[in-house]
């Protein structure tokens, strides 16, 4: 017998907002946290615990907002939309967060070509050391897989600053990781 | 462009990281639990369980003397239906089919 396919996004969303149909919104839980999980952790430097309550917060509010969403992005978009307002409100209780500060090193000289074997790198720490808007940017374009158009309007700051962003990010991550070869 | 991406070993190590799944471990039950007006799934049956527990001991105080659960049933099986003790068994096995029926109504 075949297998029934799994309901795409959308149908599952339909059916939260429809029918307050908690199993749908249960499955989308669990189809989306390991995203918003894992960008949530890169945001949160690591920090797992802050990271799941961050994400537990960004579910709630989906589940709250989610009459308002238009389809007019791919869902996982939205919620990482949420999720990464979510980090930025409680990143803005403790400190200052730019996102839009290019940064002052120039590539170049943080740039090297040559990375040690990649089993051996702290790939997490790594990106933990980024500054804010550069690791946000990661986040955005690896971790939650959007494209840097989709991460300019997500993090609301201009497209040529995310490629900024995301091509230091990359020459201090080469950096970090060569500085880490034993 | 993608050839040289696809060779760059940083470039393939964040999509290896990003593409490492983050295992559930009770989170999505967590989230559910946390939705506002989420439903106790255990509140409904503990409550008929509760109520039909304290109905039957209420049942047994409240019998007149000399009335017994065991008598109740031997008198059914001689079927005199009549006797107290014979409606204290008949009472309580009602209490136990409706308890029962309203936890498999639960269930499903």
């Amino acid at each position: 017998m075949a297998e029934r396919p799994e309901p795409a996004d959308a149908e599952l969303v339909h059916a939260v907002v429809a029918r307050d149909d908690r199993g749908a919104f249960a499955l989308l839980v669990r189809r989306h946290q390991s995203m918003v999980r894992s960008v949530l952790r890169r945001l949160a430097k690591g920090d797992h615990g802050l990271a799941d309550d961050l994400a537990q917060e960004t579910f709630l509010l989906a589940w709250r907002n989610l009459a308002s969403f238009r389809h007019d992005a791919r869902f996982s978009t939205w919620l990482y939309r949420i999720a990464f307002n979510a980090w930025l409100s409680e990143a803005r209780k403790r400190r200052e967060v730019l996102l839009d500060d290019p940064g002052e090193a120039p590539v170049t000289e943080l740039a090297d070509p040559k990375l040690p074997d990649p089993a051996r790198l702290d790939l997490e720490r790594a990106v933990a050391s980024l500054p804010d808007g550069e690791r946000a940017a990661i986040a955005a374009c690896y971790y939650a897989d959007l494209t840097h158009e989709e991460a300019a309007k997500a993090l609301g700051i201009p497209l040529g600053t995310v490629k900024t962003h995301i091509l230091r990010a990359k020459a201090r991550l080469r950096a970090r990781l060569g500085e880490e070869k034993p | 462009m993608m050839n040289e991406q696809a060779n760059d070993p940083l470039e393939r190590l964040l999509r290896e990281d990003a593409r490492r799944a983050v295992p559930d471990q009770g989170f999505s039950v967590r989230v559910a639990l946390a939705l506002p007006g989420a439903p106790r799934p255990w509140l409904r049956p503990a409550l008929v369980a509760a109520s039909a527990a304290i109905g039957s001991v209420a049942a047994w105080l409240l019998a007149p003397a000399g009335t017994s659960l065991l008598q109740g049933f031997l008198d059914l099986a001689r079927l005199q239906s009549q006797t107290p003790s014979a409606l204290t068994a008949i009472a309580l096995a009602l209490a136990m089919a409706v308890t029962a029926a309203v936890l498999v109504a639960e269930e499903n």
